[in-house]
């Protein structure tokens, strides 16, 4: 009875959907697909890459290389004029913030200033670059666009013992500099072009890293929610395309089909084999047992459509390569390698401004174009077309080197420009008019002040007070967790690492569930791990406020903070110039100096007066020698409040 | 194309091309339309409550019970294989209650006895999953998949919130923990920071880090907090960064405040004896729940704008052996502090304009499992509402006669969301958030129906 009710109104639904109205079965079975037109191509990123001639430069004008040419001649263009070269000592934190995600170490500091010769900041990029922090940084902003996390996600969030190896990998290919192009290609087909190489099967988690749910009753919708996932995730990582609109029907504003869609979800379709309860950790493929691939109507996972084959995205293949045919010889299909051929092609108007255009985000704080994984017609339109193609070209000729791209950036004379008002009248005139004819900062005629990461801060905190353990690799760590969270975890999900040693590895290490963000990173807009980010959002919330001031992790860091400065700088002054290089970059004003002595004194008279046991105050870890009490629970305090202060936070 | 890109500029984009998404973003904003009501109350039954046998009387399911299912019915898809087990008749016996005679079963004594002419019964509620976590999801955020943002992340960057001194979004977890699909269920996704649901618990530490660590004093936390303001005032007008940095700046202000303001808020001890035995505080079995119900009043009461309080541990209500004693247990905690709720907010003249809302992810089958227990049943189910001018004394819709579906009337999980933004003064459809491409909203892609009939 209720069936015959049910199916009246589905039915008319039906009819109110599809345009063709009776017979369902016969309907799903056609496809009905558009052509992309010439005029659909004329779109900004699907236009081919052709190396545009670089801006000329009168002599002796501003700039280091030729990107700073295409950022001048936009600049003039608008009467508008670059700012001067940022000091020394903002130069040093922001690049090294910027290519290691640590603080500089006071040594580093003085060296740098003390260096005379011109190749100074070359040898300090050179130097940067070449050190492990490099890949340890850049790899969480590849994470990020992973939707990397260790877990399954859904009710039971179980561990996928190897993912971190993943993590691992991608730390590695950053420092050795693995091409660009190889590493797409091992991502997404590492067992195809190296079968039997574990490292390059690892790789291939990237394409499953999503949520997942093992447990689900039907293997054929969690297959059917898993592919589709990883295909939009692939659309918008590698190109830049939201095909994932795709799924239910064609895309609303791109020229991409719901078969398109398909087509792209069909290179994977056999590469995810699937066992009830366990959790999926990489690609695998038989090529005897390939299923076949549909459009799945209306994203149904029940409703099979036109049977359809691998096929590159047809808006972005304006050199109409096809798939190579299927060579039974083969263990595999080949296809997932020709997927990557394809993308790596040079002929692909997409794939480099892609990365070019992430990898300039991350030292300026926002890409040439500023919706990084979204090129389609509702994205933006990058603000240097000519400089993003320039810089493409210069990517593949450097052999799709990435550590060459981002020297190439930071060696600009764009990338070294002062953050904030020079100190002559002239300097005063050039920031003021550069802020209102360009508030947003889009010609970049100066360079824009940046708050740190979650996982930046914490590390920042560790390096600061002595603590960082820099060791490299390995299985996750789970430094505790306040109770409250705990709680809300299923039993058990939360192993605390006894070893604290261990806890103070970098925040790449630490362990990435997916139901359970670590609470500073949280705090600080660390996405959760559901879907890929491009962007990370900087917002100012008050918890972030409450976990930097009231925290265990804060106020334990504080106190090894002031313990370490201590041991060498027990007298005032001197431990308060090693506290401001070490948090800041920089030695104290005399101003500041007085500001703090006063600080110092107020804390310690407030703490005699209120009668305060001493074994009832924050002191240094380890105690600073022979230093009375109150004095140093005040020191502390100080170091508290420089953590908590903007310019520990702030990049300049 | 361009035009629409530029104009999505300032809206999308807005948490980045200002940088920092001050705390001002949750200063109140009018909503789209006038309000039935300014706040919400959810109380969440995790695990799924039974609707058969509590807020849906089927006469029929008795008649077959022990039955196989009819084979009319068709195809069934369950969690754990139970469509071919017996049918179990409704545990307890409904009665016609208060002057309305809505039937409510005795499972609920203190509902029933209180309530019956205040609440409005939504029986034809369904989802599409059968499992918990994907239901929890759907339910929070609209989709079976992780990742989207929650109903109160929206309703609070819709709607801003009235006391700044507190989050806009606060979640009472069940102390035994372990929700199933996790604390996503309250997550902000692609909304800012600020739209998270914050996590709330009675006793010394509501609020993570809310309270000055045990070894720093108050006035020596004023000291540090006034050191860093003098920090940051300077480095602000030096930076030349001044909005940025400043609203930083307001954040520690808004962060004192909130320690200062949230132990206050918590001490239930500020209530008369009354109303503790009202809520049920005063009895072992209730007093969880009840200080948490009591804990949501003093939230909307000081202009908290949503307000989830969820019951049951990893498994709640979640009855697949033994729907009698499963329910026993549950009802006995929740009825009389939720029953109280309903009562206190109507005597100060709150529930007019506040939403109260009950329900769990799902409710459960007509059929047997284990003999005396029920599986997951997302196909059909009942939620109720209180307040905000809905019909009170009045069920909605109906599921088929032994429970399984929803057949008249349904509505569907986003059907009822849409409802609830519109009795918030929000349209459904206008309420969005320009991400990756797309206008994301609550209701997904599809177009939803408001369920003008249950407005009186």
């Amino acid at each position: 009875m209720s069936q015959k009710k049910g199916f009246l109104p589905h039915f008319l639904m039906l009819m109110v959907f599809s345009s063709v109205g009776l017979g369902q079965e016969a309907d799903d079975s056609k496809l009905d697909e558009y052509e992309i037109t010439l005029s659909d191509r004329e779109h900004w990123s699907f236009q081919p890459i052709v190396r545009p001639s670089v801006p000329q430069n009168e002599q002796g004008e501003w700039g280091n290389n030729e990107i700073d040419r295409f950022i001048l001649a936009r600049l003039k263009s608008k009467g508008l004029q670059p700012q001067n070269e940022a000091s020394r000592r903002v130069l040093i934190r922001r690049l090294t913030f910027d290519l290691t995600g640590l603080p500089p170490k006071p040594e580093a500091i003085k060296a740098f200033i003390d260096d005379n010769s011109d190749d100074a900041f070359d040898r300090l990029v050179d130097r940067l670059l070449s050190s492990s922090d490099y890949g340890v940084h850049g790899a969480q902003a590849w994470l990020d666009l992973a939707r990397y996390a260790e877990t399954d996600g859904f009710e039971h969030d179980k561990v996928r013992a190897n993912a971190w190896r993943f993590r691992d990998w991608v730390v590695k290919a950053l420092n050795e500099d693995m091409p660009y192009d190889k590493f797409i290609t091992l991502q997404l087909a590492g067992d195809e072009v190296a079968p039997g190489d574990k490292s390059a099967l690892e790789a291939t988690y990237f394409c499953v890293a999503g949520p997942d749910m093992p447990d689900i009753n039907l293997i054929e919708e969690r297959r059917h929610n898993l592919l589709n996932e990883m295909t939009s995730t692939i659309g918008e990582v590698f190109l830049a395309l939201t095909i994932g609109c795709a799924q239910c029907h064609d895309h609303k504003f791109d020229p991409v089909s719901q078969a398109d869609f398909y087509r792209m979800r069909a290179f994977f379709e056999g590469s995810v084999k699937l066992v009830k309860n366990q959790s999926l950790q990489h690609l695998e493929e038989d090529n005897k047992k390939m299923p076949s691939s549909y459009l799945m109507v209306r994203g149904n996972f029940r409703r099979k459509g036109p049977e359809l084959e691998p096929q590159f995205l047809r808006i972005a293949n304006y050199w109409d390569a096809n798939v190579p045919i299927d060579s039974e010889d083969l263990p595999t299909t080949g296809r997932r390698t020709a997927l990557a051929k394809w993308l790596t092609n040079q002929k692909n108007p997409l794939t480099r401004r892609v990365i070019v255009n992430r990898i300039w985000q991350g030292h300026f704080g926002r890409g040439l174009s500023i919706s990084p994984s979204n090129f389609g017609y509702t994205g933006f339109e990058p603000s240097h077309p000519e400089l993003l193609d320039w810089l493409c070209s210069e990517f593949s000729e450097r052999n799709w080197s990435l550590k060459q791209l981002h020297r190439m950036i930071v060696l600009s004379a764009t990338y070294r420009q002062s953050s904030r008002p020079g100190e002559t009248n002239e300097e005063r005139e050039n920031w003021k008019k550069s802020m209102a004819d360009d508030h947003r900062n889009e010609l970049l005629g100066r360079f824009p002040q940046e708050r740190l990461t979650g996982e930046v801060i914490r590390d920042a905190l560790l390096s600061v007070s002595g603590s960082l353990n820099t060791e490299l690799g390995g299985p996750s760590v789970r430094p505790a967790l306040p109770v409250e969270l705990t709680t809300t975890l299923l039993k058990n999900q939360w192993k605390t690492t006894k070893d604290e040693a261990l806890c103070n590895k970098r925040s790449l290490y630490v362990f990435a569930r997916r139901n359970l963000r670590y609470p500073i990173f949280e705090a600080f807009d660390r996405p959760s791990a559901n879907a890929s980010c491009p962007q990370r959002h900087l917002s100012t919330t008050a918890p972030q406020s409450l976990l930097l001031l009231n925290s265990d992790l804060s106020l334990k860091l504080a106190r090894q903070f002031a313990g370490d400065v201590g041991r060498k700088n027990r007298e005032r002054i001197s431990f308060i110039s090693e506290c401001y290089l070490r948090a800041f970059s920089r030695l104290p004003t005399e101003t500041e100096l007085r500001l703090i002595n006063g600080f110092l004194d107020g804390q310690v008279a407030a703490l005699k007066k209120s009668g305060r046991s001493e074994d009832s105050l924050a002191i240094p870890l380890p105690a600073i020698e022979s230093l009375d009490k109150f004095e140093s629970a005040a020191r502390t305090d100080l170091c508290l409040a420089l953590i908590n202060s903007n310019e520990f936070v702030y990049v300049e | 194309m361009l035009a629409l890109a530029s104009m999505l500029n300032d809206d999308g984009y807005r948490s980045r091309a200002t940088a920092a998404a001050p705390a001002s973003d949750l200063a109140p904003k009018p909503p789209h339309f006038k309000p039935k009501a300014k706040r919400v109350i959810w109380l969440f039954m995790h695990g799924g409550p039974s609707h058969v046998d509590l807020f849906d009387p089927k006469p029929d399911l008795r008649k077959f019970a022990g039955k196989p299912l009819p084979e009319s019915f068709g195809a069934v898809m369950t969690r754990r294989a139970v469509a071919k087990n017996p049918l179990l008749g409704p545990i307890k016996p409904f009665q016609k209650r208060g002057e309305s005679g809505l039937e409510i079963s005795d499972f609920l004594p203190h509902i029933a006895e209180n309530c019956a002419d205040d609440i409005c019964v939504i029986r034809s509620m369904h989802g599409d999953s059968v499992n918990h976590p994907q239901s929890v999801y759907q339910l929070n955020t609209g989709s079976i998949l992780m990742g989207q943002p929650s109903v109160g992340s929206w309703v609070t960057y819709g709607l801003g919130t009235v006391n700044q001194n507190m989050p806009g979004f606060v979640v009472l977890p069940d102390p035994g923990g372990g929700l199933k699909g996790g604390p996503p269920a309250w997550g902000n996704a692609y909304l800012p920071a600020t739209y998270q649901g914050v996590t709330m618990r009675p006793g010394k530490t509501p609020i993570l880090d809310c309270q000055t660590p045990e070894n720093i004093s108050s006035g020596q936390q004023r000291g540090i907090l006034d050191l860093v303001n003098q920090m940051n005032q300077q480095h602000s007008i030096e930076s030349g960064n001044e909005d940025e940095l400043s609203a930083r700046i307001a954040a520690y202000e808004l962060a004192f405040r909130m320690q200062t303001a949230a132990p206050g808020l918590v001490d239930i001890n500020q209530e008369t004896q009354e109303t503790h035995r009202l809520y049920g505080i005063n009895q072992k079995e209730t007093r969880d729940f009840g200080t948490r119900c009591l804990l949501a009043r003093r939230m909307i009461e000081q202009g908290v704008r949503f307000v989830q309080v969820y019951s049951g541990n990893t498994n709640g209500w979640d009855a697949h052996k033994d729907v009698l004693d499963n329910h026993t247990e549950y009802c006995q905690k929740t009825d009389k502090p939720v029953a109280g709720l309903i009562q206190d907010l109507k005597r100060r003249g709150m529930l007019d304009d506040t939403l109260v809302i009950w329900g769990g992810e799902f409710g459960r089958m007509p059929m047997s499992e284990q003999g005396k227990g029920r599986d997951h049943n997302p196909w059909g189910f009942s939620y109720f509402l209180a307040g905000a001018s809905v019909k009170q004394g009045f069920s909605y819709g109906a599921t088929d006669p032994i429970g399984l579906r929803a057949a008249e009337d349904k509505v569907h999980v986003r059907d009822f969301h849409a409802t609830v933004l519109h009795l918030l003064g929000l349209n459904y459809e206008d309420l969005s958030y320009y991400h990756h491409g797309l206008e994301e909203r609550l209701t997904g892609p599809t177009e939803a129906r408001i369920v003008k009939e249950l407005f009186s």
